[in-house]
């Protein structure tokens, strides 16, 4: 009776995660491993050139070093915009804290599509800033804001912020004052609590901000093709481009390509911030 | 001494100032120029005008596009939290490697890059022939199913197990349980997972990029395919407003039903 019960807790959403979600992603895998077919999804016989083809080819190694270089900047940016504010948010009273943090919840509810538009609206060269500095005449012709790889990295650094934001507020607000106060007492200053203090003990909020701020960016498409248009594609806009021009075969493999991207990348930020370290993380 | 926290304060207010002026202000944008009055958005507009709402409501593509999101939320919501809060249920009281790793595995598609979902699940429909319609909600119940998941589980290990005991000692089944005992205690976490999964999916882009259709496509697709192929007009930032202006109405409910801390708590 109870393991019937169980069981009908259990299989239905069982069976949609593993029909719709894990068998899918195993057969692209699948996939991946094929010979490209003219008439068919993919061929009949079994390869690893799809692999081979892009990590033989400049053109894609290019793609993956912007990548690689674009998640970087858009670490490194919302780690030193996003750790203070968090600072910040972690110091206030716990109702304004809560005001606050509903502040950077809302903008992640709204659509990126949306909030990319924003930055289009804003970068164009009918946009805002343009307009606003030919009115007061800084500029003479409008500045090409816009379609490059500075545009993708503003837009989507600013769009994923809250992220980061978040997660280290909440690893601060979860911090022992005592640990912190313990220090000053014992003769450190400021800086010196913070660096061998707070900052230790908040990086599970770190991690965790890190790795969602990563793994977002790197499947980001529309508002890196919105932002970047078609001079500043990353990995992500070939598995599109891959699937529109119905190559099978080394879309699937471009996409295990990023998905292995994303996991070296996980797996290199946590043994850098070895957030294990720190007890009582709460997660 | 003093001047090393002086300067932290600094540090932090500036940086705060300058985070929150990035982050709203792109949607604010959208929202005013939605109300330009002229073909092209002016700043600061010259006046305020309906006539780009007006315009998206005459569009036979915004509209259906605007009604199949809402369709597909509401579906995609209530099935995605009926599966989770089954999940949550089934792993709340549960220990070990077992329960570990089918937590991990309901959570999956929240870290999973979305994009290579929506390429596989395409792949999948084209080789077993799914229409379009049941093909997207599918891909959105996945992607919406983690926050019920989520949000239930909370809601379940906060429950006091001597509660469910004393139901079943009182001689009710595990069906009577459920109804009349654990679901009302955690009816918060479900509406609220709900919630989330409806604003989860009334957004999506990585997997719906894929799977919409012809004729069969989400607000944000159609949004998305606009700005590519027919620039920014003005008629997108009023369905975009739209957008925000019904995320607005749900955070409200979420208020007035579970309190917003509840929300935070979660995330």
């Amino acid at each position: 009776m109870k393991t019937a019960w169980a069981a009908v807790l259990l299989a239905p959403p069982l069976a949609m995660t593993l029909l719709f979600f894990v068998a899918p992603v195993l057969y692209l895998f699948w996939v991946s491993l094929h010979e490209p077919s003219q008439s068919e999804l993919y061929g009949a016989a079994l390869t690893l050139q799809n692999y081979a083809t892009v990590l033989g080819d400049s053109f894609y190694l290019g793609i993956i070093r912007r990548t690689l270089g674009v998640a970087a900047v858009i670490l490194a940016l919302s780690l030193l915009i996003g750790y203070p504010v968090a600072y910040f948010v972690a110091l206030q009273p716990p109702r304004r804290r809560m005001l606050v943090l509903l502040m950077l919840i809302f903008p992640l509810m709204v659509s990126n599509v949306v909030r990319a538009y924003g930055w289009v609206a804003l970068l164009g060269r009918r946009g805002v800033v343009n307009t606003g500095l030919h009115s007061v005449g800084i500029i003479d012709a409008p500045l090409d804001l816009l379609y490059n790889t500075p545009a993708v990295v503003t837009g989507l650094m600013t769009i994923l912020l809250p992220y980061m934001v978040i997660s280290i507020a909440n690893a601060l607000a979860a911090l022992d004052r005592r640990y912190e106060e313990a220090a000053q007492a014992l003769g450190a200053g400021p800086v010196r609590t913070f660096l061998h203090v707070t900052l230790p003990l908040s990086t599970p909020g770190v991690a965790s901000g890190t790795l969602l701020v990563l793994l977002l960016t790197l499947s980001a498409y529309v508002t890196i093709t919105l932002l970047g248009g078609p001079r500043s594609k990353l990995l992500v806009s070939m598995i599109y481009d891959g699937v529109t021009a119905f190559q099978w075969p080394h879309a699937a493999a471009l996409a295990f390509i990023l998905l292995a991207l994303a996991l070296a990348l996980t797996a290199l930020i946590l043994a850098l911030l070895r957030p294990g370290r720190v007890q009582g993380s709460g997660r | 001494m003093n001047r090393a926290l002086v300067a932290g304060r600094a540090l932090r207010g500036t940086a705060t100032g300058v985070a929150f002026t990035l982050i709203v202000a792109p949607i604010l944008i959208v929202v005013v120029a939605a109300f330009s009055p002229n073909d092209y958005f002016e700043f600061p507009p010259p006046s305020l005008s309906a006539r780009w709402f007006v315009e998206f409501f005459r569009l036979e593509n915004m509209r259906s596009a605007f009604a199949l999101s809402v369709e597909l939320a509401l579906l995609a919501a209530t099935v995605s939290t009926v599966l989770g809060t089954l999940g949550a249920l089934f792993l709340a009281r549960r220990r070990g490697t077992v329960a570990v790793l089918l937590q991990s595995l309901f959570l999956a598609p929240l870290v999973f890059p979305t994009i290579i979902l929506g390429v596989a699940l395409l792949l999948m429909y084209k080789t077993i022939g799914m229409p379009v319609f049941p093909g997207l909600l599918l891909a959105h119940c996945v992607v919406g199913m983690p926050y019920g998941f989520r949000t239930v589980l909370g809601s379940a290990q906060a429950l006091d197990p001597a509660l469910e005991e004393a139901g079943h000692s009182l001689g009710a089944g595990p069906l009577r349980t459920l109804l009349l005992l654990t679901l009302p205690l955690i009816w918060p976490g479900v509406l609220s997972g709900w919630l989330f999964a409806f604003i989860v999916s009334f957004g999506e882009l990585n997997t719906a990029l894929f799977l919409t259709g012809p004729g069969l496509t989400t607000l944000p697709i159609e949004i998305f395919s606009y700005l590519q192929f027919q620039g920014s007009q003005l008629v997108i930032a009023a369905a975009s407003t739209l957008q925000i202006a019904l995320i607005v109405i749900l955070v409200a409910a979420i208020e007035r039903v579970v309190g917003i801390g509840r929300i935070i708590r979660t995330r």
